[in-house]
């Protein structure tokens, strides 16, 4: 039998006949492995995921213009940023006046982009085709179609769906850009622009806006993007807390168990010792059996905590957490050291040893 | 005898011993602090929101359409209904008084303003900025500071006159863009109505309010000649996010159901207690505010939920490796018990009345370890403490006394099974 061969031997041996030895301590780095990508696979993609919730925000940035209206060119431009990205909806505002003398704002925008924006808007249908009504002014209003007058041209809106929305929207009309147009002949001055992404790409996104409509008005609505960069960062920290703390202790679990089940084989180590295996042969062997177990483990953790961070994923957020396959070889390295620390530390001080002190059992 | 037996198996295997206590203690202060830090995020990230934005709003029933583009209202003051500002304080008397944050009344008119001798026209603003306030034995104090949490002030923020001072002219804040329109600085004069302001601070509210300019409450009610009045109140107000229990109609649940609505803090039944207390007041959701924070703080509740479980679990099987571990290198005294007579129900009672006790006191030394942490985490990421529920330690010891039973269960079947001869031999 060549050396190699018997060192072979030896390890799976070893592992083989104590099957359930083996089978703990690969249980125990399968757990910190698995622990440890899940958190980092979850952190990673925490950001895009938590971002995508602040769509349903609506417009996080205004571009308005002071003089005039958007020119299509305008839009062009705003459409050439922000793309695929988010969305972009020119609205224009006149005041009109009610029969009875009293004043109100009319918006005119494309309705179903108008609706889908602000998707928190809670409705009351009564005809679809008709126009959305602030509900403080659906109170006002006599019931019926509403005869609206703009300077001296009078107008008649048909009721279509109420909207309670608690800003400043509940004391306005919505009607089509179009007959908004035809009407008064006011054309969009103000851009409502929803921007995905996570906030520094929010705000690259509206430099960009600014740099290339420098004489129109690109505020970010602070509320919105502030609430974003509160949530996220707070977020981000609380994983990384939480995970660091799980990581860490059962790291030291983790450890504990292997160290003790390495001192646990003082009389084979004695016996190996006393047969005339050299210290290197030994810390090999034990080395190589370690590595070859947080190998195993790490592999398996890294399967089952990829599994559950997709699962977390699709549970929590309707979208899978995609497996970080970057995260695999630091993973795998870490569980290695791990592995080897806990296994090299107590053979170290069985080494100070006399093997026939162990033998007999002091 | 048994207890002999107990005792000497601490007292001779320390090692052995310390390392399963290690590893439960371990896993069972992981097991408190996500416990402690899953239950208690959502109510730390609403209280976080709360302080950067007002959910709740209020306007007078019987009031004329708001005419307000581009942050500038076109209604003439004279018109449409007022609040009282002395009823405001009734807020705190509803049910869920302790939830309401906060709150901050607003009274707003066009003024023509003068400064540096060029006249200009902006919105007027009064409102409350840290006004402090008296509900029974209950003092607080409240406004924009402490509900507006994306209001930027460089300078001073003015302080809430109770009437104009006498000896000087009252502080004011000026919009960052007013400010940058009309090249005012902090300390400038504004003139008014005939009266003088100084600018304290220049005011980034990120909204319409940067081209006004916002004064206390008491001094705008005098200019506007209306006092006691205002116009709208943002509320804040700490709400459960909504169910689909709380987006049925009050109107037509049993009464019971109605009673267990009543008493539940959603942002309607809040809403509606509001209108109870002040009768005259419309109260609205900032839906855009309450609808999709409710959704961002479900989705971090139950990523920190299922994150615990996950943590749960995994302290769980690490345990039980570690108890496995410590009781598979003792065959030899199973076999050596077993040959001298003792049956494997007294053997497996030693092992686990070891397994109890060291489950008892890591679940202790776990709680204790793991409420430090959840209060560092809460201390280092909301500047305020995460405090660990009493009622989590049962639970936290029985599952300490499961864990360590289960983990130890099987190894200790595994070690009765052998021939304890084979065992004492060496062979197994």
């Amino acid at each position: 039998v060549s050396r190699q061969r018997l060192f072979f031997r030896l390890v799976m041996k070893d592992a083989w006949v104590r099957k359930d030895r083996a089978i703990t301590a690969l249980l125990s780095v399968a757990v910190v492995a698995a622990m440890a990508t899940v958190a980092l696979t979850i952190y990673y993609d925490l950001e895009v995921k938590m971002s995508r919730e602040f769509r349903s925000f609506g417009a996080n940035v205004v571009v308005s213009k002071h003089n005039g209206s958007l020119t299509a060119d305008e839009l062009t431009k705003m459409d050439a940023v922000v793309g695929s990205k988010g969305d972009v909806v020119p609205v224009g505002y006149a005041i009109a006046t009610m029969p009875s003398g009293q004043k109100i704002v009319i918006g005119g925008a494309n309705l179903d982009k108008l609706l889908e924006l602000n998707s928190w808007w809670s409705l009351t249908v009564r005809d679809k085709s008709g126009a959305l009504i602030g509900t403080r002014a659906n109170d006002i209003i006599p019931a019926g179609p509403l005869r609206l007058s703009f300077a001296g041209v009078s107008e008649q809106i048909a009721p279509g769906t109420v909207i309670h929305s608690g800003s400043e929207d509940d004391d306005r009309i919505y009607i089509s850009r179009e007959s908004l147009f035809k009407w008064t002949g006011v054309q969009p001055n103000t851009a409502l622009v929803r921007m995905d992404g996570r906030p520094q790409e929010i705000q690259n996104a509206i430099n960009q806006l600014r740099s290339s409509l420098p004489q129109l008005d690109v505020e970010p609505v602070r509320q919105i993007t502030q609430t974003q960069t509160a949530v996220l960062g707070r977020t981000r920290s609380i994983v990384l807390a939480a995970s660091i703390v799980v990581v860490v202790l059962i790291m030291l679990c983790m450890v504990a168990t292997f160290t003790s089940s390495v001192l646990e084989r003082r009389k084979d180590f004695a016996v190996m010792k006393a047969l005339g295996a050299s210290n290197r042969a030994v810390n090999l062997l034990f080395a190589s059996e370690s590595v070859l177990l947080a190998l195993a483990g790490g592999i398996a953790g890294f399967i089952v905590g990829t599994g559950v961070a997709y699962w977390i994923g699709k549970v929590n957020f309707e979208a899978a957490i995609p497996p970080q396959f970057n995260l695999l070889p630091p993973v795998l390295l870490g569980s290695i050291v791990l592995a080897l620390l806990a296994a090299m530390a107590p053979i170290r001080m069985l080494q100070r040893i006399q093997p026939a002190q162990i033998l007999r059992g002091e | 005898m048994f207890l002999r037996l107990v005792f000497e198996s601490f007292r001779r295997q320390k090692r052995r011993k310390s390392v399963a206590l290690l590893a439960i203690a371990l896993g069972m202060s992981i097991a408190t602090a996500m416990i402690a830090v899953g239950t208690d995020v959502g109510d730390k990230m609403t209280l976080e929101l709360r302080k950067t934005s007002a959910n709740l709003v209020l306007t007078p029933v019987e009031d004329t359409l708001d005419v307000n583009l581009g942050g500038i209202s076109l209604k003439p003051a004279s018109e449409g209904a007022y609040i009282p500002e002395a009823d405001l304080l009734k807020l705190k008397s509803i049910f869920w008084g302790h939830n309401i944050l906060g709150f901050a009344p607003f009274l707003s008119d066009p003024q023509n303003f003068t400064a540096h001798g060029k006249s200009f026209q902006s919105e007027l603003i009064g409102t409350y900025f840290a006004q402090p306030l008296r509900y029974g034995t209950d003092e607080f104090s409240t406004g924009v500071r402490s509900i507006n949490g994306s209001w930027k002030v460089e300078g001073e923020w003015p302080q809430d006159y109770a009437e104009w001072p006498k000896d000087r002219a009252p502080d004011v804040l000026v919009g960052s863009r007013l400010a940058r329109e009309q090249h005012m600085s902090i300390g400038d004069e504004i003139v008014v109505a005939g009266k003088a302001f100084r600018v304290s601070g220049i005011l980034n509210a990120g909204g319409p309010e940067d081209r006004a300019i916002v004064a206390p409450l008491h001094i705008v009610q005098t200019i506007l000649k209306q006092p006691g009045l205002v116009r709208r109140v943002t509320v804040s107000a700490l709400t459960k996010p909504e169910d689909s229990f709380a987006r049925r109609d009050p109107n037509k649940m049993s009464l019971s159901m109605r009673d267990r609505w009543y008493c539940s803090p959603y942002a309607n039944s809040i809403a509606f207690q509001i209108h109870e207390a002040l009768p005259g007041v419309r109260v609205d959701q900032i839906r855009q505010v309450e609808q999709n924070q409710g959704k961002v703080l479900a989705r971090i509740s139950g990523l920190m939920l299922l994150l615990t479980i996950a943590a749960l679990i995994a302290s769980a099987l690490a345990i039980s490796a570690a108890m496995a571990a410590t009781i598979l290198e003792r065959r030899h005294e199973v076999g050596l018990m077993k040959s001298l007579g003792a049956s494997n129900t007294t053997v497996a009672s030693l092992f686990l009345t070891e397994a109890g006790l060291l489950a008892t006191a890591g679940a202790a030394a776990g709680f204790v370890a793991g409420s430090l942490l959840a209060q560092r985490i809460g201390q280092s990421i909301f500047g305020s403490p995460i405090a660990v529920n009493a009622a989590v330690l049962p639970i936290i010891v029985s599952s300490a006394l499961l864990v360590t039973f289960v983990g130890s269960a099987g190894a200790v079947r595994k070690a009765m099974q052998f021939d304890p001869a084979v065992v004492l031999r060496g062979d197994a």
